[in-house]
């Protein structure tokens, strides 16, 4: 006899994060799915908890709502307990990792990715497992196109088991600038269209600086 | 006297019989495994000025058509649809949820109207609820209505997975349909450009292919207009509405089923 | 003074006609039984200092305890009943504990203080599935003392009541009314922890009735480098160091 399986395979497409020495960017695509279907091309999955702070959960796409009102709910708490005082991007991590593994035996199916600005000024992102582990990043993608992200932001960003034919040290990533990152996603994104079904249509792209927050919107192959 | 501990304290196989411990090794208690009677797709689609919503009229018993006048679209407030495919009895319960929800928001004065997002928003989360405690709805379900003056349309299924997009379908029709209506309407903002009449017409063109092809679909159906109308809300529902030109000449051309020459 | 309240002084959860909680306003008296406790405030920490009533030569004058670490940023002095105040001190802990479990930083020292005040109204009957604390209401004031990244060094008064205010420097106790006037007089914002040092001793000493020595006072600081008692060593020397007769009006001078 079938069991009710209660997670099911409609998601997000992917979504991917830069953290750098002044700016966080925080991206995804517009795609929702269900197995090879297209729900929509237009639902975003970048969601702005206030407080300077932007998550993406991709996996099932219900736990990543439930995640992100239940994020909501604490964070209106802690304004209501703390005297309107903002919730920092090392305090939603942890809240949000108290979320996930409140959920140990019955999980949010999702793989989220949070960023902001920390205390001290730099770019922060966040990313989580289903159940909680989580851990500060220079970089992370998440979602359908993750593995084929991830690599590519390995590569690029972080300078990963790179040796400078020069000095034939290391390769580290000191200087990341704004423009470079921004650029870095849109090609992460235009190669995951390209051979992954479940990503498309639009990029959204979340750029956090001490100035602000901008969004910028980016085509995407709609096939 | 016994003189293996475990047996201490336990009533006596000789006059009780042996313990019966089947029901550690039983499947835990499980709810609605399977829909029963039930619906097939629901389709709806955005034009400039509203929503168009469509659910024909059967409820089949597995392939059986059982119940050939079943209503599928539930008029809930003064300005939105929702449509229901899925276990039928389920349909039942959502009707008598949105019965209730319509009540309590009824002694508020002066009245709330409730809004297509409201009730979205309800229903994702009943439908979430019920999926987390393994009691889920087993139902497909379309909204129809209006976000401040502007079309809204979206879907929820059984797991609480939700979306908005100009063109939605359940079940067949998302394979079936949602093509044809994609003609017009493929992403947010192109239902500018499209009008009552012409979403209508591609609505009754994609019920018509949904009864070529889905073998639970009937060619009777329930349409559901909602368009505004000097800034007010109109919610027309048309019942009984029929597949038009219907036409069956290839099914001469079909060998090798039923009673025919050679 | 007392007879005329007979008829509405003996329910906790009780009214009289003029809207008064005589239970509650009897319980603020029982805190001017107390020992007096000072705390006061500079730009680098809060210092919070009591007077240790030993009510024998044969008792052990190191066994009395009325500044308790909360967390590492905070601390706290009480006036009043000391069982009550270990109650308030475990709560705060383990809101505290809570906080930094919960939101991986240290919790504010307003909202550890609210934590605290919450407990103060949970006495009386309580309601259906509601936990019931006290059967009276607390009979303890606390000064809360910490400091954290947001505000600096704070200093909070907490009733019995369940409101709380913050203070530039505040005494309660016994001595509190004379100590509070001498703090309204010589405080001036700009102290340094030295300087609050003395203020604070002096302030004990006029309102103590017995002489001041290490041994019947107990002090503790909390800067940005956290909460930390006076050692004996350490009291010692201030006490030795505290001018004998200093003028009244010197200090005030300063300012």
């Amino acid at each position: 006899m079938s069991r009710f399986n209660p997670y099911g395979d409609s998601s997000g497409g992917s979504s991917l994060a830069i953290a750098g020495a002044d700016f966080a960017i925080l991206a995804g695509d517009t795609r929702h799915s269900t197995g090879f279907s297209i729900d929509s091309r237009d639902q975003s999955q970048i969601a702005d908890l206030g407080d300077g702070l932007f998550l993406t959960s991709n996996g099932f796409s219900a736990d990543a709502k439930q995640l992100v009102d239940d994020l909501r709910t604490q964070i209106k708490w802690y304004h209501h307990n703390n005297n309107d005082h903002k919730l920092s991007i090392s305090a939603a991590a942890r809240t949000t990792m108290m979320l996930l593994y409140g959920k140990r035996f019955f999980p949010y199916y999702v793989n989220p990715i949070m960023i902001g600005m920390a205390d001290d000024g730099t770019g922060a992102v966040y990313s989580f497992d289903p159940l909680g582990s989580y851990d500060r990043e220079p970089s992370r993608a998440a979602g359908h196109a993750s593995e084929l992200l991830m690599p590519f932001l390995d590569n690029q960003v972080t300078f990963a088991n790179q040796l400078d034919p020069q000095t034939g040290e290391p390769r580290k990533r000191l200087d990341l600038d704004l423009q470079t990152a921004v650029d870095l996603v849109k090609d992460a994104f235009t190669g995951a269209a390209e051979r992954q079904v479940q990503v498309g249509d639009t990029l959204e792209i979340v750029i956090l600086t001490k100035d602000g927050v901008d969004r910028q919107y980016y085509d995407l192959r709609r096939d | 006297m016994q003189h293996t501990q475990e047996k201490w304290g336990r009533p006596r196989d000789d006059v009780y019989g042996p313990y019966d411990a089947s029901y550690l090794n039983s499947e835990p208690r499980t709810q609605t495994l399977q829909p029963t009677v039930t619906g097939t797709s629901v389709i709806g689609m955005k034009f400039n000025n509203g929503v168009v919503i469509a659910a024909d009229n059967l409820a089949s018993y597995g392939s059986l058509r059982r119940f050939i006048d079943q209503e599928r679209l539930i008029k809930v407030g003064s300005e939105t649809v929702v449509g229901v495919g899925g276990d039928v009895s389920d349909l039942q319960t959502i009707e008598e949820i949105m019965e209730g929800l319509e009540i309590s928001e009824s002694y508020d004065e002066p009245a709330q109207s409730l809004t297509a997002p409201n009730i979205h928003s309800y229903l994702q989360r009943i439908m979430y609820k019920r999926r987390s405690k393994l009691d889920p709805l087993w139902n497909a379900l379309v909204i129809g209505g209006f976000k401040n003056d502007e079309p809204y349309l979206a879907f929820i299924d059984l797991l609480g997975t939700t979306y908005t997009a100009p063109a939605v379908a359940s079940g067949f029709g998302s394979y079936l349909a949602i093509p044809i209506l994609r003609k017009l309407v493929d992403r947010e903002g192109d239902q500018q450009n499209v009008s009552k009449e012409q979403a209508v017409d591609a609505i009754k063109e994609a019920m018509k292919v949904l009864f070529y092809r889905d073998g639970r679909a009937l060619d009777k159906y329930s349409l559901a207009i909602l368009s505004k109308k000097d800034g007010k809300p109109d919610v027309e529902i048309l019942k009984d509405v029929r597949v038009e030109n219907q036409n069956w000449s290839m099914a001469k051309q079909i060998k090798g089923f039923g009673t025919q020459d050679e | 003074m007392f007879l005329t309240r007979s008829e509405y002084d003996r329910g906790v959860s009780t009214f009289s006609p003029e809207g008064r909680l005589f239970q509650v306003e009897y319980s603020l008296e029982a805190i001017k039984l107390g020992s007096t406790a000072v705390g006061i405030k500079t730009k680098d920490g809060v210092i919070l200092g009591v007077e240790k009533r030993a009510n024998s030569k044969l008792m052990e004058s190191g066994s009395i305890n009325k500044i308790e670490e909360i967390e590492k940023h905070i601390g706290c002095a009480f006036s009043g009943l000391t069982a009550d105040a270990r109650m308030m001190i475990d709560h705060a802990r383990v809101e505290a504990t809570n906080h930094a479990f919960n939101y991986d930083e240290p919790t504010s020292v307003e909202t550890l203080t609210q934590s605290v005040c919450d407990l103060a109204l949970r006495f009386g009957e309580s309601g259906e599935g509601q936990e019931r604390v006290m059967s009276r209401p607390f009979g303890v004031a606390l000064l809360i003392a910490g400091y954290d990244e947001r505000l600096g060094p704070q200093l909070y008064h907490t009733e019995p009541t369940g409101t709380f205010y913050m203070y530039d420097a505040k005494a309660i106790g016994s001595g509190s009314e004379g100590a509070q006037a001498e703090l309204q007089q010589k405080y001036y914002s700009n102290m340094t922890m030295a300087e609050a040092e003395i203020l604070l001793l002096k302030v004990l000493k006029q309102v103590m009735e017995e002489k001041l020595e290490a041994k019947n006072v107990q002090l503790a600081k909390v800067t940005k480098e956290g909460f930390q008692l006076y050692t004996t060593e350490e009291l010692e020397k201030l006490v030795a160091d505290l001018p004998a007769d200093v003028d009244q009006d010197e200090l005030a001078e300063l300012s």
